[in-house]
């Protein structure tokens, strides 16, 4: 099958979805969303550009914060939306400027240091749990939210390919391959990488945005939790990193296999899981999308029955 | 590539049309609890509590619904201690045709908890949080057969004032609040009550949760002749507290930390200077309400000790929907709803229950202290296993 086709079918089998299904897997659905949005934007600047971003859920957290804040308080929810993906850029270029003008491992370190401060301050200044009042709970509904993370994940997996098949996406691989050569032949690296982290800094924070409009309630602090930086990387290396489709394909199996477990095996689901995903990453190094390649060669390998 | 992607998507369809009604004649409740991450220990409790209660409730032979007696059957889920998996697995339950939810362990896992139940309109019963601004929301749904803290801090100034002669009270106080919704809501109600029952605040200072150092608190609590110290920390905190307390040779009469000392990890790593400790935890094994002792009885058999602390609230919740669902004569959750709000129970294992519009019960608050290394029930007196332990013995003479 053409894979513009295979994707065509899958967004709108996923668009059908809250036509054919109850609430649980609407929620499902719109994890599964949320999550190609987080892992797609990690992609974007650590599986193309070869920047390891440890603060992702910085981008995430404030996104979401800002777009909570602005929608409880009667802003437009798009509006809202769009002010967080703002603030979350904004925070990139300032964590940007200065660590990604170094080499070597700073730039980890610097997104890491930003998201855990980010993470102590808001905890410090923020300790009440942000809850929907009543009666914007009794107006909740899933669907439209379901529908806002299908377009975001849309929109970053759209960007993500077109990055992929542009003169700047081949800049980005060429960073990822060799920095000095990439320098070299013409590659202006520091404002490639800078780029690279805003658009992902503000896709982030458009999926933070998401779950802030989501989720009924929660603490500040967990919007910063490093649980959003680790699931995405995880994402990103079971699906395949620096691909169009090995995000979508590892979030849709990271977060359906988790729930699955969870709702059949209690407490050693935890277990099991960590077990499925030790042996899927040892025997598809390249991600899941990559099992078609493996399965072909593995069948040339056998030998032709005579 | 994309065909992985289309692919997948058929297995959430496929998910999706799997989780479908199951048999009739059952009674459906399901439990978002912790098992695993930083709650495990208390949602290991809480488990037991409902596990026990729903064996005792199939023993007698279930729950008569309309002529009918069906046997209850609980579906346990855990979500890692993460409110998004609280969410998405109550969501889950949501479409096994439960008739109520019990609630599981934490505050913040509570409020992401209640606020689905609202969502989807089905009754939901919890213990094992006692924040009160969780039923400030004007929910409907949400029914706590556990003190709260108002409760918390009028008994607390009650039970002292019920053991000691007035010129024995430790009347100057001090309040270590946490920096969360609960630790403020707690240091607020506290400092509150505390001039109509005799007592003064002469400091109040805020922490942030997970703090190595306490001595600054600690000091400027001995500085103001601290007689009384009042905290809500998590167990490490609570161990830290202590600690430095001793290192600072600072000897308040009495002190009450709410939270830390409920696990019996408390003795063991603090010894004897845990002991006088105070502590509510919402109920004690030795309460003599009926059914408390036979619970109790059979946990010392299956477990080797008498019940948790949070056994006892968690069977009464099993109670509480059962008799609900009883009243109710159908499993239509409205209805259901409905009876628990008139609830009237007089005996369940926390004592009787009733419910105020706002979801809470004014329920039994229990005091227990740390005496020779276990705990014993001191308040209400009519139950106590010891008397009150008081003064403290200064940290060098134990």
């Amino acid at each position: 099958m053409n894979p513009s086709v295979a994707a065509a079918a899958a967004v709108a089998l996923a668009a059908a979805l809250p036509w054919v299904a109850g609430d649980a897997a609407v929620n499902w659905g719109l994890l599964v969303l949320l999550q190609v949005t987080v892992a797609q934007s990690w992609n974007l600047l650590g599986g193309y550009g070869g920047q390891v971003n440890l603060g992702h859920a910085a981008f995430f957290g404030i996104g979401a914060l800002v777009t909570r804040g602005l929608w409880v308080q009667g802003t437009p929810v798009v509006g809202a939306l769009v002010a967080g993906s703002a603030a979350a850029a904004v925070a990139g270029l300032v964590v940007g400027l200065p660590s990604l003008r170094l080499r070597g491992p700073y730039f980890a370190i610097g997104t890491l240091a930003m998201a855990e401060i980010l993470r102590i301050v808001v905890g410090t200044t923020l300790p009440e749990v942000s809850a929907l009042p009543s009666d914007l709970i009794t107006g909740y509904r899933l669907v439209p939210r379901y529908y806002l993370a299908l377009a975001l994940a849309v929109l970053s997996t759209a960007v993500v390919w077109r990055v992929s098949c542009s003169r700047f996406g081949m800049g980005l691989v060429a960073i990822r391959e060799d920095e000095w050569v990439a320098e070299t032949v013409g590659v202006d690296t520091y404002r490639h990488k800078l780029a690279a982290l805003l658009l992902s800094a503000a896709l982030a924070g458009a999926a933070g945005g998401a779950f802030g409009y989501y989720h009924l309630s929660f603490y500040p602090q967990f919007v910063f939790s490093p649980v959003w930086t680790f699931d995405a990387v995880l994402m990103v290396f079971l699906g395949g990193i620096g691909t169009v489709w090995g995000p979508p394909v590892g979030a849709t199996f990271f977060v359906l296999l988790r729930e699955a477990l969870a709702l059949r095996l209690t407490e050693l689901h935890v277990l099991v899981f960590g077990a499925v995903f030790v042996v899927v990453v040892l025997t598809l190094p390249g991600g899941l999308v990559d099992v078609a390649r493996v399965l072909r060669a593995m069948r040339v390998r056998r030998p032709q029955p005579a | 590539m994309a065909r992985s992607t289309l692919w997948v998507s058929l297995l959430v369809l496929a998910l999706a049309a799997g989780s479908a009604a199951g048999p009739a004649g059952v009674v459906k409740l399901g439990a978002v609890i912790p098992l695993t991450g930083r709650f495990a220990s208390g949602g290991a409790q809480v488990r037991t509590g409902y596990e026990m209660a729903v064996e005792d409730l199939n023993a007698r032979g279930g729950v008569r619904v309309g002529g009918q007696s069906l046997r209850v059957e609980l579906t346990i889920l855990d979500d890692e201690s993460d409110p998004t998996k609280t969410v998405s697995r109550m969501e889950a339950l949501a479409q096994q045709d439960i008739a109520a939810y019990l609630g599981g362990f934490g505050s913040d896992l509570h409020a992401a908890a209640a606020a689905v139940a609202e969502k989807n309109r089905i009754p939901y019963c919890g213990v094992a949080f006692a924040l009160w601004g969780i039923h400030q929301r004007g929910y409907k749904y949400l029914f706590s057969p556990f003190p709260k803290s108002p409760e918390l801090a009028i008994e607390t100034y009650r039970m002292l004032n019920g053991y000691l002669p007035p010129d024995q009270r430790p009347r100057r106080v001090a309040i270590f609040a946490e920096r969360t919704d609960w630790g403020r809501e707690m240091a607020n109600l506290w400092s509150i009550r505390s001039t109509e029952f005799g007592y003064q605040v002469v400091f109040q200072g805020e922490y942030t949760v997970g703090t190595r150092d306490m001595s600054d608190l600690v000091l400027r609590a001995k500085a103001a002749g601290a007689e009384l110290v009042l905290a809500v920390p998590t167990p490490p905190d609570g161990i830290t507290l202590v600690r430095q307390m001793k290192e600072l040779d600072f000897n308040p009469k009495a002190y009450v930390l709410i939270r830390a000392p409920d696990a019996p990890a408390w003795g063991q790593s603090l010894g004897k200077d845990g002991d006088y400790t105070l502590l509510m935890p919402g109920w004690h094994h030795a309460v003599k309400f009926p059914g408390a002792s036979e619970l109790s009885a059979k946990h010392q058999q299956r477990f080797g000790r008498p019940a948790d602390v949070l056994v006892g609230p968690s069977y009464a919740c099993v109670q509480v929907v059962a008799d609900a669902i009883q009243r109710a004569g159908s499993l239509d959750r409205e209805r259901i709803r409905e009876a628990m709000a008139s609830t009237n129970l007089r005996a369940t294992v926390v004592g009787p229950v009733r419910f105020r519009p706002d979801g809470t019960s004014p329920v039994t608050t229990v005091v227990v202290q740390w005496q020779a290394g276990r705990q014993e029930l001191v308040w209400p007196r009519q139950f106590a296993t010891r008397p009150l332990a008081y003064p403290a013995t200064p940290w060098r003479s134990r």
